[in-house]
């Protein structure tokens, strides 16, 4: 525990969690058609934690999350520069198989998107692409991925109908499963609850505390009261900088920064 | 769950990645091909047409486009006939269609009540989808007869210089061209007047839909501002939302142009197939299309190689017009920023 | 009231009035058309037309020339649903504000108008004159260049329909699925061609009704056959081609049967048209 008035300093933040660095970032900077959107982004995110990333809209929160797994790649004209490591390597180094990337690092979107095929097709898919499994491995790692993601019950029944007809939070949850069936080692979550109603948003919360013991999460968020819910340590970012990142503890009741403390206590944002 | 036992052997990623990245070549080639398939066919289109008619180019030269001539007994063939008569044709059809469609698309978005624009616009939108063949039926047993019966004595008598009772009107003696146009003794419908109304009638759903949606596309406080300023319906149609759309109007007319100029069936039963030039429009004619439909089976030599020339004429100009069309349309798909 | 108030006031009421009676032109010609088709068609209508082939003229039917129709129009849709999807695909997902792409799709635009008959022209170069020489004069005209042509004739529609459709599916789904690791060939295999589905079929739909009317293009191609054809290599009739010689033929009898034709091709455009309306109005409601 370090005491110290100002913790910005990501390696004392992490030595805060007492945990190795599972992803560090290092001097990030992100561009996309001439505008500067994250300006040397620096931090190390513990193994086995949750790390929320807070702020305003429009801060870059989202834009730090998808270079995690580089899914901006998909368009032009995007660029990032600096060093993201994850397991000793640089994911930014081109030539860091995709593959490889997105089998260690899953994503969980905002809306819900199903795929337009049945339940267990779902989750099934991905894994397909990954690895080749028998009917009834197939099967047992389906099973195993929707009761992680708390969604078996509901659906054991009925894995041979359209994901569609699930509602907003049961399609959220089989995405979770979708994700975590490829058995990554970092969950990212991209504001996962903001298209749900309260009673889904807290199960999906409580989902996220049983699956910190078995993956890294990060999740971008907007709702702060989640942040401090959820996450074990909390960054919060400001026109593309990171501003403070420290245990979700101390943000919330003694921040490091002005800026923080006015974001927090609704100042602006 | 033991998250973090999947970690593959590298080589194994490796070798999946290749082999993603050829399998993802190969797909991108595969549809690229398909793509460049719509542009050979266009391409193919017209060069198969040229090829087909450098006979009749080497033969006639500049001769075949200002020669009025169509003999297959002396073998010397030109386009005069069959370009007048594609002209002419959907100029009528444009000069009918036009006011018709803008009306139309008018009613719809502004006068209609709201329950009622959806079936009527569906209902209009219906004539593009009866085939041509069937308004050549229409045309040729239905209309072509009720027009020789019931519109063509009036036109002839009142208009045209050759009157049944051979007394010319007004209209005839004094306006300049017009006794040309309506004078005929030919006794049946078809003919270049009843060709471009069967015309008019096939191209009004295309040009009257293409209205609609940019009528549509007029932002509302636009029109809701000349409201306040106490515009009357009409003047914001004619003041606020055409000059707004007028572009894609014009595209649209153009784009039922091109489907005139090019359209064959429903022409070819109700013009009459006739090879010379004639004043007037209540005589038949020929055009490009029906001339083809017409002849090119039976056609032999030189007057294959003509048709073949004069399909690629007609493939020209219609791609001219219809690029004309889409350029103005696309200022309209510009400015809704899609 | 003032003069130039009254004025207005006429001129909009006249407006008004000359907008509704064009829209009551419109449907007029639209009710005249469809009404003669019916009451020709129905009174024409006969068990003879879908037994006898046109071999016996007068007294006999339509067989042959439904069957060729349909085998035609599936030659036809069978080639241009595979490369019209994945050219639409092409333009869509991967040259999407590409030169080459946007050049594509605003010809392809232009495609959908051009002038069938030279389409039909273009077929009878490439295919029915190279398999005249070839085969000595065996074979000429044939029922596949028929399709071919109407090929041509449908792939602008499925292009187009294609295309629209998959930029109308949302960008989350490619990032849920890339996230995941797959590939983006398989990604639009699997996954965006499924998810706009129901809107692919309907443009495959469209161009069925647009082919099944034609007739120009089969003149030169599939050319005609009084007799039962099955063979795709030998010359075959159609419903609109037959409509076409019949309507010309002096004869009310043949008049009758021409009618009928245009009675059951009329039908069966309406009822496609249809049918890819309620598909499309259905997935309306699923997506989103």
């Amino acid at each position: 525990m370090t005491d110290s008035a100002i913790a910005t300093n990501p390696a004392q933040a992490a030595a805060a969690s007492a945990v190795a660095p599972k992803l560090t970032v290092r001097d990030l900077h992100f561009y996309y058609s001439g505008f500067h959107a994250l300006k040397g982004i620096s931090m190390d995110i513990p193994e086995k934690k949750v790390t929320a990333i807070i702020g305003p809209s429009g801060c870059g929160k989202s834009t730090l999350l998808r270079i995690f797994n580089r899914i901006y790649a998909i368009y032009p004209k995007l660029e990032a520069k600096g060093e993201i490591v994850l397991d000793g390597e640089n994911i930014l180094d081109p030539g860091y198989s995709m593959n490889r990337l997105r089998g260690k690092v899953g994503m969980v979107f905002q809306k819900p998107v199903p795929f337009p095929m049945t339940i267990f097709e779902n989750v099934a898919y991905g894994i397909r692409h990954h690895e080749k499994l028998s009917k009834t491995d197939m099967t047992a790692r389906v099973e195993q991925a929707l009761r992680s993601a708390a969604l078996w019950d509901e659906v054991k029944d009925k894995l041979k109908q359209n994901a569609l007809g699930l509602s907003g939070g049961q399609q959220q949850r089989l995405c979770i499963a979708r994700a975590i069936a490829l058995k990554p080692e970092v969950l990212l979550l991209d504001e996962p609850t903001s298209a749900l109603d309260p009673i889904a948003t807290s199960r999906i919360e409580q989902l996220i505390e049983e699956l910190k013991s078995q993956f890294t999460i990060v999740i971008v968020t907007h709702n702060m009261q989640q942040a401090a819910r959820v996450s074990d340590l909390t960054a919060f970012m400001y026109m593309g900088e990171l501003i403070e990142f420290d245990q979700t503890e101390k943000i919330f009741t003694k921040p490091g920064r002005k800026q923080t403390e006015d974001y927090i206590t609704g100042r602006f944002g | 769950m033991p998250a973090n036992q999947a970690a593959l052997p590298i080589d194994i990623l490796e070798q999946r990645s290749h082999r993603d990245a050829r399998h993802e070549r190969l797909f991108r080639w595969l549809l690229k091909g398909c793509a460049l398939i719509v542009l050979a066919s266009l391409l193919g289109a017209a060069g198969a047409t040229l090829w087909g008619g450098r006979e009749a180019f080497s033969a006639f030269g500049w001769h075949f486009l200002v020669s009025s001539a169509w003999d297959p007994g002396n073998d010397v063939y030109g386009a005069v006939v069959p370009v007048y008569g594609t002209i002419a044709t959907s100029l009528i059809a444009l000069l009918i269609a036009v006011p018709i469609s803008f009306g139309i698309a008018v009613y719809l978005s502004e006068v209609a009540p709201a329950w009622l624009r959806t079936p009527v616009a569906s209902a209009i939108e219906l004539l593009a989808g009866i085939p041509s063949i069937i308004y050549g039926m229409w045309g040729l047993f239905v209309f072509a007869p009720f027009f020789a019966n019931h519109i063509k004595p009036w036109l002839t008598n009142n208009l045209g210089n050759k009157p049944d009772d051979g007394k010319l009107s007004w209209a005839a003696e004094h306006v300049p061209f017009v006794g040309k146009l309506f004078g005929s003794d030919y006794p049946f419908g078809a003919s270049i007047l009843v060709a471009g109304i069967v015309l008019a009638v096939m191209i009004i759903p295309f040009i009257s839909s293409v209205m609609r949606e940019v009528f549509q596309t007029v932002p509302t406080r636009l029109k809701e501002s000349a409201y306040a300023l106490g515009s009357s319906t009409w003047e914001v149609s004619w003041d606020i939302v055409l000059p707004y759309t007028r572009s894609a109007v014009i595209g649209g007319i153009f784009l039922g142009l091109g489907r005139a100029l090019g359209e064959t069936m429903a022409v070819t039963f109700v013009l009459g197939n006739a090879m010379h030039l004639s004043a007037s429009l209540l005589d038949p004619g020929a055009s490009i299309a029906s001339t083809i439909a017409n002849q090119f089976s039976e056609a032999t030599g030189l007057q294959k190689s003509s048709l073949m020339a004069l399909a690629f004429l007609l493939f020209v100009v219609t791609f001219v017009v219809l690029l004309i069309a889409r350029l103005m349309l696309r200022q309209l798909a510009r400015k809704e920023g899609r | 009231m003032s003069s130039p108030y009254l004025r207005r006031r006429i001129t909009n009421a006249l407006a008004m009035v000359m907008s509704t009676l064009a829209t009551l032109v419109g449907l007029a010609f639209l009710a005249w058309i469809l009404w003669e088709t019916l009451r020709q068609g129905i009174s024409a209508l006969d068990l003879k037309l879908f037994t006898k082939i046109t071999a016996y003229g007068e007294s006999g039917g339509l067989a042959n020339a439904m069957v060729g129709s349909l085998i035609i129009n599936f030659i036809g849709i069978a080639i241009a649903t595979p490369i019209g999807v994945l050219a639409g695909t092409w333009l869509a997902e991967y040259a999407d504000r590409t030169r080459l792409g946007e050049s594509i799709r605003f010809l392809n635009d232009i495609l959908l108008s051009a002038p069938s008959i030279v389409m039909g022209l273009f077929v009878y170069t490439i295919i029915v004159l190279p398999t005249t020489v070839l085969t000595h004069g065996s074979t000429t005209f044939s029922g596949f260049a028929g399709g071919v042509a109407l090929a041509l004739i449908a792939l602008p529609v499925i292009v187009r329909t294609t295309d629209e459709m998959l930029r109308l599916v949302p960008s989350t789904l490619r990032e849920a699925a890339l996230s995941l690791g797959v590939p983006q060939w398989k990604l639009t295999l699997q996954i965006l061609i499924r998810a706009a589905r129901s809107g692919i079929i309907t443009g495959v739909l469209l161009a069925l009704a647009r082919i099944s009317g034609e007739t120009a293009p089969l003149l030169f191609t599939a050319f005609g056959n009084n007799y039962m054809a099955i063979n795709p290599i030998e010359k075959m009739s159609s419903l609109p081609q037959i409509i076409y010689q019949y309507a010309n033929d002096p004869g009310d009898a043949m008049h009758a049967l021409a009618w009928a034709g245009a009675f059951v091709i009329t039908m069966f455009v309406l009822l496609l048209s249809l049918a890819s309306r309620l598909i499309l109005s259905r997935t309306k409601v699923s997506h989103d």
